[in-house]
């Protein structure tokens, strides 16, 4: 709107609504005159109760003519001698402008008691004297003036909080009249720049933003017709740029003098009907000149609710902008976008050429200030930022507004915090305790660190849940989806690597190259929940190797080398490769993922289905309380989502735990213990219990643990739960089902030491009893004939041999060119 | 109608004008009015219910959309498929000393006149369309309107001098508003009574041929655009079936030159401009209910006793027993599938959902066993939809509802369907082909609306969610793959002959007994809680393989088995029953393989 009150009307020293031209949309006629009319007579609590002339919009109650020198300073105190509601009879004449430069006479916007010199003196004393920091020593706007005057911009961003803290009464005044306040504000910083610089020809505006309550789309009523609102959404179509006339020159066919320029009235430009040169006065003569017409950028734009302000059962609604000037082509359609403007509506008329208006008022937003908050696309080229910014973009500060900070810093003190914020994880699941604990260390997260030497360490915990079907891994999956700050939700099988990491793309219209974000980039700082790992292809797995560990997306392809970062923790969940899980097989075997990728997970769990009839029993609870309670009935003390989402976007970007002494005396100390323990006492086998890596997931651990508490330091009682929790998921995992201790090798290889063991005893049984029974270049024997005989032989180390381990070893026996395997049959060579 | 100074029915605006004026002249501030009601829709409360008025409006569909005339009262029942957001109107506006309402009207002004105050109020504008796959029986309610003018001329002209009278005591009364609206009637009555029906009728038909938006629905139905005064947004939620009474106006009037050029330019300027007044009716709504699914069904006056609904009960199953060619099992479980609606949902998992797949579906038996089965479920269903499965059609066809942001309308799609519907998709059609990608995405919204009823619609930047209860059931060869149901059921007809015809007042009977007992509550007492309980261990103890989703659908069958009954909590002997059921059906398996 303040693109709105457009450079003449200011320098005419119009400050009148009336001037202002509203008709961007044609088939209507505007009247803005009227309304606000007709609105402010309803502001009973600032509305002067003596009745007012229909006509004049400003009055001057008290004429006194005072030396222009300072009189703006001097406003303030004449206003306390003039009695607002004074109606003495003053000619309607005198005008804004011209009472401000002039002999300043108390001028009053109609039917209010707001006074122009007032208001005019409160932007004056703000712009002059805010200053964010009282050590500043010049003021946070006169900073912005000089600034735009520098660059000779067009526009100064007005922070309404700074207003607020400033002048709390501006703000409202400006927020309930903007019409009149902004046209004001317009001329003060006119006034300001003439003063600097005298030769600053251009028109500057204020935009507003930031104001202290936006509005949802859905609750916009007839009173906020002519207000300040500011609301968020999502641009969804943008005209083209409309040229809108703003003067118009016409010339006289006759005798070719051109006219002054014409300018809107009302939304319409009057054609002169006669010619305006005494000599010639011909009638309907008059043509426009196009070319040296003024025109304005114009566009139109819709803004749609986003979809989680749209109640259930409801389509989202939409609202027309309308964007001039610098505005034009701000926002694409797709970005989400914060707008500030003025509410209006205007008449729409029946037909374009008749005077009758339908009953019907159409409603745009005059645009004032638009910010694209939809951040998630353009952080692709973003550096490295900290912790601190952009964490979460806009959807926690909204959130956390509801849940005041004091109540999330009451609710961590609490003793059992951490028991309660796992039992309020997905309490429709119940068991799987220690996998939630898990999961709620992902989501707090652990601290990215970056060494100077450029080195950095992620803090993200990457998970993994293999585990039977049925277990309700997705829908764990789907909760923390909902619940993280950035979560992106995909199918293994349905995603492909491009689809995951990022892709160039020719935009089909400039023929650009583009960069199309990925699951992985696009959830940066969040978590990419992976459903069904398991059948991802092999290409789009061996992108995750880079994402897990250096969590950058590298691209090199088209023209385009980049690196974008990824900083997402991988939640993923598999099935068992044979549907069920084989107790026999290791993990790597049952889920057939490559060990390189498996050692990437921090966390790795085994959600088995085994047959336990307390866990039956409780199933069984479970679903028949579904299906005939209130379901809702059944949980008791559980945070709710919305408390919860907060409470983890306030310790993500706020607490940042550090390690203390203690903790890290006692890190040490556990993961010494944990490598010791592979070593056996008289045992040759080496196995390794654990792996530097597990360290670095230790510490992320801790630190998330710390988080959930809200807590600075790292204990140790945080570094003694990691390594329960490290363990919990590590005996599911890593241990080794024949000799029953944790052997990371199996993690790392897919193959146990006692396994490996097992295995060369087998190949050598092979050989012999090859050696024994087959001649080179003789008879071939029949794999299920060698079965037999080393199962009589029962050289297999003890435990039974299988057709699956003897093809193992018959493979490593051909690979060595001792045989020849045809299909069933086998042939010394 | 005796007893009030107006006709509700024939003069509906009047009403509102003299409510109006009862009000303003005992609270003389129209502020106070500002998204408030003043008595008037209690007036018409009053008429339509207490006085047993709402039978005497017309039902607005295309045959009486021939004789109904503008202003008057009619009755719409539709589902919400579109909304169109807020509409600000001058609610009143001062005409001289005197307010006047523009409430329940489509009424233009002139701007020279209408000059110092006015009031702007708000009202919701949705667009409505018949319900998809309606069937034609719910419309014949005991009390369709039949014209009662149509028969005879003579009654038509009273009624027609009837209203003139009340026009001519409008402008007496309301001068500004008479003049404003009376051309258009006036035009009528120039017209002609011959010429004005058929007139409407062919505009009416062509307007909703062009309109892209439904489709689906028969070229003879009506969609209307309904205006909500004063009711909170949340009672009105998309594809609810609701049935409006209120004012109608069908004003051809209005039209807005199409040539208009400088539309093109402002895209956003007008939103109507799909629905221009002159093709889609509009109707200010004075009172509307949500219809659940005993009101579309007539009640055949029974006590709700339970062996009456035992012997229904036995009859339906009878019945369909024949039309399933003496599958007395099938018919226990299509009973079940009938009376399933979504009852709570939890997290991603909506209970009470019971899609069903009747397998051993083949060539012969699906052209009369099949047919037949649609038809009997279209008989007893209010609203039901056939979908044959193929690859073409798959490929073809658009089944989200997808937002158009050019003209800022919802496209319905196939899926966009009533809450409560009947969804018969017929697999056996499909060959083996290539699906396209839009083909591919189909059956994932197919199957996405099978497991979680909820269909994604189509808002271009992002896909929103939008609850169903749809009633699924496929007939196929073997086992759908691509359209998982909740219960998979060989189907073994013994013979196939054609069942024999039902009497009407025996499917009236079905139909209200499937409607009541649908919507019945229930619960489950906590000793019989145990017994399910033990019973679930048990046979998880015995196979392992049974999982949550097989135990959720015996829970749903319990549930549907007592209220098959007209039980309203769970008994050990339908438990039984269920389990039953559940052995038969393994059987049937093991037979299969």
């Amino acid at each position: 709107m303040a693109s709105d009150s457009s450079p003449i009307n200011t320098r005419d020293g119009q400050s009148s609504p009336d001037g202002w031209p509203t008709s961007p949309i044609s088939n209507t006629v505007s009247s803005p005159g009227d309304r606000p009319r007709r609105k402010r007579g309803r502001q009973s609590s600032y509305a002067t109760p003596s009745p007012m002339p229909a006509d004049s919009r400003v009055r001057t109650p008290q004429a006194t003519p005072t030396p222009s020198s300072n009189a703006r300073r001097r406003a303030r105190a004449r206003r306390s001698s003039a009695t607002p509601t004074s109606t003495d009879d003053v000619p309607p004449s005198s005008d804004v402008g011209e009472g401000n430069e002039d002999d300043a006479p108390v001028v009053y916007v109609w039917g209010t008691n707001i006074s122009v010199q007032d208001v005019n003196a409160a932007i004056l004393r703000f712009l002059r004297h805010f200053r964010e920091d009282p050590q500043q020593i010049e003021g946070k706007y006169m900073r912005m003036i000089n600034h735009v005057i520098e660059m000779e911009g067009d526009s100064l961003d007005v922070d309404a909080h700074d207003v607020y803290d400033y002048d709390s009464d501006l703000y409202t005044k400006m927020v309930r009249y903007p019409l009149e306040v902004l046209a004001i504000f317009d001329m003060v910083l006119m006034d300001m720049v003439g003063r600097i610089n005298p030769l600053f020809e251009k028109h500057i505006q204020a935009r507003i933003f930031n104001l202290k309550s936006s509005i949802s789309m859905r609750n916009l009523n007839p009173s906020d017709v002519e207000k300040m609102i500011s609301l968020k959404g999502m641009i969804i179509r943008c005209s083209s740029v409309i040229p809108e006339i703003r003067e118009a020159v016409f010339r006289c066919l006759v005798c070719g003098y051109y006219s002054d320029p014409v300018v809107v009235e009302r939304g319409r430009i009057n054609e002169p009907t006669v010619c305006a040169k005494q000599e010639c006065l011909s009638r309907n003569s008059m043509t426009l000149v196009h070319n040296r017409c003024r025109f304005a950028d114009k566009q139109v734009v819709r803004v749609q609710e986003t979809p989680d302000d749209i109640p259930d059962g409801g389509t989202p609604h939409t609202v027309t902008l309308l964007m001039h000037d610098k505005l034009v082509d701000a926002g694409k359609p797709g970005d989400r976008v914060e707008v500030t403007g003025i509410y209006r509506a205007m008449s729409v008329r029946v037909g374009q050429t008749q005077r009758t208006v339908k009953s019907i008022f159409k409603t745009y937003i005059d645009c004032l200030h638009l910010k694209t908050t939809d951040k998630s696309r353009m952080d692709v080229q973003d550096p490295m930022e900290t912790e601190n910014e952009a964490s979460t973009g806009d959807d926690d500060s909204t959130q956390k507004s509801e849940i005041s900070v004091e109540q999330l810093k009451e609710l961590s003190k609490q003793p059992d915090i951490y028991e309660r914020l796992t039992r309020s994880l997905a309490p429709n699941i119940w068991e799987l305790d220690d996998v939630k604990r898990g999961l709620l260390c992902q989501l707090f997260g652990g601290n990215a660190l970056k060494l100077p030497s450029g080195a950095s360490f992620r803090g993200d915990i990457n998970i993994l849940l293999v585990g039977d079907p049925g277990t309700s891994k997705s829908q764990l999956l789907q909760y923390i989806h909902k619940l993280s700050p950035r979560g992106i939700y995909t199918s293994g099988r349905g995603s492909s690597a491009v689809g995951l990491t990022a892709y160039v793309a020719k935009d089909p219209e400039t023929g650009e190259t583009v960069l199309e974000s990925g699951a992985l980039v696009l959830s940066d700082k969040g978590i990419c929940c992976i459903d069904e790992f398991d059948k991802m292809s092999d290409n789009a797995r061996s992108m995750l190797h880079e994402v897990m560990e250096q969590q950058t997306v590298s691209i090199a392809k088209a023209g385009i080398i980049a690196s974008l970062n990824a900083r997402t923790s991988v939640l993923a969940c598999a099935n068992p490769i044979g549907s069920r899980y084989n107790p026999r097989l290791s993990v790597i075997e049952n889920i057939h993922l490559p060990p390189t990728l498996m050692s990437r997970f921090d966390l790795i769990y085994l959600i088995l289905d085994k047959a336990d009839e307390e866990t039956d029993r409780r199933l069984a609870k479970h679903i028949v309380a579904l299906h005939f309670e209130n379901p809702n009935s059944s949980q008791l003390d559980v945070i709710d989502l919305p408390t919860l989402t907060a409470y983890i976007n306030y310790a993500r970007k706020h607490i940042h735990p550090q390690l203390s002494d203690e903790a890290t005396e006692e890190l040490t100390r556990g993961y010494v213990e944990m490598r010791r323990r592979g070593n056996f006492p008289g045992s040759s086998k080496k196995v390794i219990t654990a792996t530097p890596r597990q360290i670095e997931s230790l510490i992320r651990l801790s630190e998330g643990l710390a988080r959930i508490r809200f807590s600075e330091v790292v204990n140790k009682s945080d570094v003694i739960e990691a390594f329960r929790l490290l363990e919990v998921a590590m005996q599911q995992s890593a241990t080794d089902h024949s000799t029953g201790t944790i052997d990371m090798d199996l993690i790392t290889t897919g193959v146990s030491a006692s396994e490996r063991m097992r295995r060369e005893n087998l190949v050598s049984a092979t050989r012999s009893l090859i050696m024994d029974k087959l001649t080179i270049g003789g008879s071939s024997a029949r794999v299920m004939e060698l079965l037999e005989e080393l199962k009589k032989q029962n050289l297999g180390g003890g435990a039974e041999v299988h057709l699956s381990d003897l093809r193992t070893a018959l493979s490593t026996l051909s690979a060595e060119g001792f045989l020849a395997v045809h299909g069933d049959s086998v042939k010394r060579i | 109608m005796v007893g009030l100074p107006y006709d509700c029915l024939a003069n509906p605006l009047g009403a509102v004008r003299s409510t109006f004026d009862k009000a303003m002249s005992s609270d003389s501030s129209t502020a106070a009015l500002d998204g408030k009601d003043w008595g008037a829709s209690e007036v018409f409360r009053q008429f339509l219910f207490d006085d047993g008025g709402l039978s005497q409006v017309p039902l607005l569909n295309s045959s009486t959309m021939k004789w109904v005339q503008p202003n008057t009262l009619v009755r719409f029942r539709g589902m919400i498929q579109d909304m169109l957001g807020n509409e600000f109107y001058v609610g009143a506006y001062k005409d001289g000393d005197k307010w006047i309402t523009n409430k329940f009207a489509d009424a233009s002004h002139d701007p020279s006149n209408a000059s110092s105050d006015m009031r702007i109020w708000e009202r919701q504008l949705l667009y409505c369309t018949p319900v998809p796959g309606q069937n034609s029986w719910v419309e014949c309610t005991p009390d369709a309107m039949r014209n009662p003018y149509i028969s005879a001329i003579s009654p038509l002209r009273e009624k027609r001098q009837r209203e003139d009278e009340a026009i001519k005591s409008d402008v007496d009364m309301e001068p500004g508003y008479a003049i404003e609206d009376s051309p258009n009637l006036k035009k009528m009555r120039e017209n002609g009574v011959a010429f004005e029906p058929f007139n409407l009728q062919k505009v009416v038909t062509e307007g909703s041929a062009s309109n892209s938006s439904t489709p689906h629905v028969e070229r003879d139905s009506v969609s209307c655009l309904v205006k909500i005064y004063d009711s909170p947004e949340s009672d009105l939620k998309l594809n609810e079936v609701f049935e409006f009474v209120g004012i109608f106006t069908f004003d051809p009037d209005l039209t807005i030159p199409i040539d208009d050029k400088e539309v093109m330019d402002d895209f956003c300027e007008d939103e109507l401009l799909c629905l221009p007044p002159s093709k889609v009716p509009r109707l200010h709504c004075v009172v509307h209910r949500k219809l659940g699914a005993s009101d579309l069904v007539s009640s055949p006056h029974l006590e709700l006793t339970t062996p009456v609904i035992k012997e229904i009960r036995e009859a339906l199953i009878g019945h369909l027993t024949a039309i399933l060619g003496h599958d007395r099992l099938a018919a226990e479980y299509i009973l079940l599938h009938l009376l399933s609606r979504v009852h709570a949902r939890v997290d991603e998992v909506a209970v009470g959902k019971l899609s069903l797949n009747l397998t051993c579906f083949n060539k012969e038996n699906m052209s009369v066993l099949g047919n037949n089965l649609k038809l009997v479920i279209g008989s007893l269903m209010p609203f039901t939809e056939c979908l044959p499965l193929t690859v073409d059609y798959l490929n073809s066809v658009t089944l989200t509802p997808k937002k158009d942001y050019i003209t800022n309308r919802l496209v319905s799609g196939l899926l966009q369907l009533a809450e409560g519907s009947h969804l018969t998709i017929d697999e056996t059609p499909l060959q083996s082909g290539t699906l396209n990608s839009g083909g591919l995405e189909n059956a994932q919204v197919l199957r996405s609306m099978m497991e979680s009823q909820k269909v994604h619609y189509d808002f271009t930047y992002y896909k929103m969610e939008m609850p169903a209860d749809v009633q699924f059931l496929i007939l196929s060869e073997g086992k759908s793959n691509i359209l998982p149901a909740d219960l998979v059921l060989p189907f073994h007809p013994s013979s196939v002959d054609s069942a024999s015809g039902v009497d009407g007042e025996m499917l009236k009977a079905w139909r209200w007994y499937l409607a009541t007992m649908k919507s019945l509550p229930h619960s489950i007492d906590p000793p019989l809680q145990k017994a399910v309980e033990d019973d679930l261990v048990a046979a998880r103890q015995e196979d392992r393989s049974l999982s949550r989703e097989d135990f959720s659908r015996w829970l749903t069958m319990g549930r549907l088995m007592s209220v098959s009954f007209g039980a309203t909590s769970l008994s050990m002997e339908h438990w039984q029953m269920v389990k039953e059921l559940e052995r038969l059906r393994k059987i049937r398996f093991q037979g299969n393989l």
